[in-house]
């Protein structure tokens, strides 16, 4: 008889624990950047979070940022895990020094969404979901984009092609780079790639790569950079030297390419928007609370910009 | 002299009441402007506390015996990141492939060994060129900052080793193994600034160099010691955090003098050297990443954050001023 009424009792606490619960339905959702203010891609992501965030009454979220040093960003992590948030979003400093970080989280069983650049396969293990663009296909696509313009100006049978890179060791450089260097061949088969050299993201080291470029080669028909900051460098220095006809295809649409394609002298991007980028990442996070099953790799779509259909798109403000 | 005391005990215990203060004002806006149900002062929250002070914490009980010197050492982030590097890529040589896991002590040891030797460069310059402190650790900072940049390049340098983590991340008597490091490490440093000769040397010769030479202390050696101390403990520092965190990117450690210098100064250490405290360069550790942690607690972002800490630095360092002058001027009535 007393069993049964306690039996009863904790049934009906239960009862009015999990309905305050359904009840009060805000989730907390910590992120942890990488370094907002070092270049406009993060500030604007950062901004486009938190308008995203407002925007959901169900979700409040703990926007930190790291400011590039991997020590705070585990110390956030710390604090996140601490202070019991839902979930974290992780925008990792540095892909492997965050994993122990990351398993303490998933220890702790708050599920872990990377955004925009992944960690190292040694923490796939205690990451929920990845949500970020998929370089292999931007890559992909910049070869399409530079192949279809080398068909419209009818040399895609001789065109010789040079490869700027990002910055050796960095993931998104590696997986853009692979993207386009195995995709080229398949679309364009007798276009050549004559060279390959780091830029590093930076745009005066691809003036110099691509400097060098120009006086090693006399017959350069297109240029192939990890992102449009490094296109940019490396069209200038093609300008400069009075060297015309290059078609230039670049990835990650900055301002400066969005401009030189109006300009006609920069002719293909990537269009990849932080604000996309934020808002996948709030959603995977929320998604996941809500019980959804994700893909591994949650990437977000990430279009084709030419000269040709760019009138679709705002330019970017990065 | 009583007042003369009292202005020393004020400008001595300032530091702790700045602890209580901010305790107090994080506690209270905490309960308005934080999404956390959970209290700062959650016991759990202040044993994190202690453990994020520890990197700093532990090279800034180097950089007070190294200030109170009259001496600087810029160089600290950058031996920081060198021994890093050398702790997690030591890990993977060849000629350390059948230790097992007993490769990591011996990454310990040529960790602290590295950070031992570029201290011990940094003293001997200073010793035998007779160049200022901050101009022979300025060089040096560029010069072991080229180092790491040479050993890698740009890239991040890389070795997880999951005992080694489960070792940082452990707990002994609810203190993480970082906190245990930074209360050796304080303990040892205040016992040796306040119960030996060398720590009694030290306070002498930055009151004074010229009394301290003439009353006989090899001043050289002593600075040169002192260097090596800092080298170490900056060492340390790298092994308490890069065993919890397996890569180290070639710009880490980058500002970390800084934070050291701010800490220890806020502590109450002179810059000119000959005043100075272990357990008030403890305060200034914990000061400020109270302060780091209070804000994002509150919800401020980063920069807000290094904002304030550079006011109260000024502030602090104001108040300090007053309260030494008052004391000054009253002792000559």
């Amino acid at each position: 008889m007393k069993l049964r009424r306690i039996l009863a009792a904790t049934t009906a606490t239960a009862a009015m624990t999990v309905a305050g619960m359904a009840a009060a339905e805000t989730m907390t959702i910590g992120i942890t950047q990488n370094n907002v203010g070092v270049d406009s891609y993060q500030t604007t992501y950062e901004k486009a979070f938190i308008a995203a965030a407002e925007a959901n009454a169900d979700v409040e979220v703990v926007v930190l940022d790291a400011g590039g040093d991997v020590a705070r960003q585990i110390a956030q992590m710390e604090d996140l895990i601490q202070q019991e948030v839902d979930a974290i979003i992780i925008w990792p400093t540095n892909g492997e020094a965050v994993i122990p970080a990351v398993r303490k989280a998933h220890q702790a069983g708050i599920p872990v969404v990377v955004t925009n650049s992944n960690i190292a396969e040694a923490g796939f293990p205690f990451v929920s979901t990845f949500s970020g663009p998929d370089n292999i296909t931007q890559g992909a696509r910049s070869a399409e984009i530079m192949c279809d313009r080398f068909k419209a100006l009818g040399i895609e049978n001789e065109a010789k092609v040079v490869h700027i890179t990002g910055q050796p060791g960095y993931t998104t450089a590696i997986e853009r780079a692979k993207g386009f260097n195995d995709r080229l061949p398949e679309v364009c088969p007798n276009v050549e790639q004559i060279d390959e050299q780091p830029g590093d993201w930076n745009r005066e080291k691809s003036q110099q790569v691509m400097e060098a470029f120009l006086v090693k080669y006399d017959d350069i028909d297109g240029v192939y950079s990890g992102d449009d900051n490094m296109g940019v460098g490396a069209m200038n220095a093609a300008i400069a030297a009075g060297r015309e006809g290059i078609t230039f295809v670049g990835a990650t649409n900055f301002a400066v390419g969005y401009e030189a394609m109006a300009a006609g002298t920069y002719w293909g991007s990537i269009y990849q928007s932080p604000v996309d980028d934020a808002e996948a990442a709030l959603k995977s996070a929320i998604d996941l609370l809500n019980g959804e099953e994700l893909p591994f790799l949650n990437y977000f779509d990430t279009p084709k910009i030419t000269q040709d259909n760019m009138g679709d798109f705002t330019k970017p403000v990065f | 002299m009583q007042v003369g005391k009292l202005s020393k005990y004020l400008a001595g215990g300032a530091i702790w009441g700045f602890i209580v203060l901010e305790l107090i004002f994080f506690s209270v806006a905490g309960e308005f402007f934080s999404v956390s149900d959970k209290a700062f002062m959650d016991a759990d929250n202040m044993l994190l506390l202690l453990k994020q002070s520890a990197p700093i914490g532990i090279i800034a009980m180097g950089m007070t015996i190294v200030m109170v010197n009259g001496n600087i050492d810029l160089s600290v982030g950058a031996i920081y990141a060198i021994c890093a590097i050398i702790l997690l890529d030591s890990m993977t040589w060849t000629m350390f492939a059948g230790l097992g896991n007993w490769v990591i002590p011996v990454a310990w040891c040529l960790a602290l060994l590295t950070g031992l030797v570029l201290g011990a460069i940094n003293g001997l310059i200073v010793w035998k060129t007779g160049v200022d402190a901050f101009i022979v650790t300025l060089g040096s900072m560029l010069g072991y900052r080229g180092l790491v940049f040479m050993y890698n390049g740009e890239q991040p340098t890389s070795h997880l080793n999951w005992t080694l983590v489960d070792f940082a991340e452990a707990q002994f008597l609810g203190l993480h193994t970082a906190t245990w490091f930074l209360l050796v490490v304080t303990v040892a440093i205040w016992f040796l600034m306040n119960r030996t000769v060398h720590g009694r040397n030290a306070y002498a010769i930055g009151n004074n160099r010229e009394a301290a030479v003439n009353a006989g202390i090899r001043v050289g050696p002593h600075m040169m010691i002192n260097f090596m101390i800092i080298g170490f403990l900056a060492a340390l520092s790298a092994v308490v955090f890069y065993s919890e965190s397996g890569s180290v990117n070639p710009n880490d450690g980058q500002l970390y003098e800084l934070w050291v210098i701010t800490a220890v100064v806020l502590g109450g250490t002179k810059l000119t050297g000959g005043a100075g405290s272990i357990v008030s360069t403890f305060g200034g550790v914990i000061a400020i990443q109270l302060l780091r942690k209070g804000l994002a607690h509150i919800g401020a972002d980063t920069s807000t954050v290094n904002l304030v800490i550079g006011l109260i630095l000024i502030a602090v360092l104001f108040l300090d001023r007053q309260l030494n002058v008052k004391g000054k001027e009253e002792l000559k009535v």
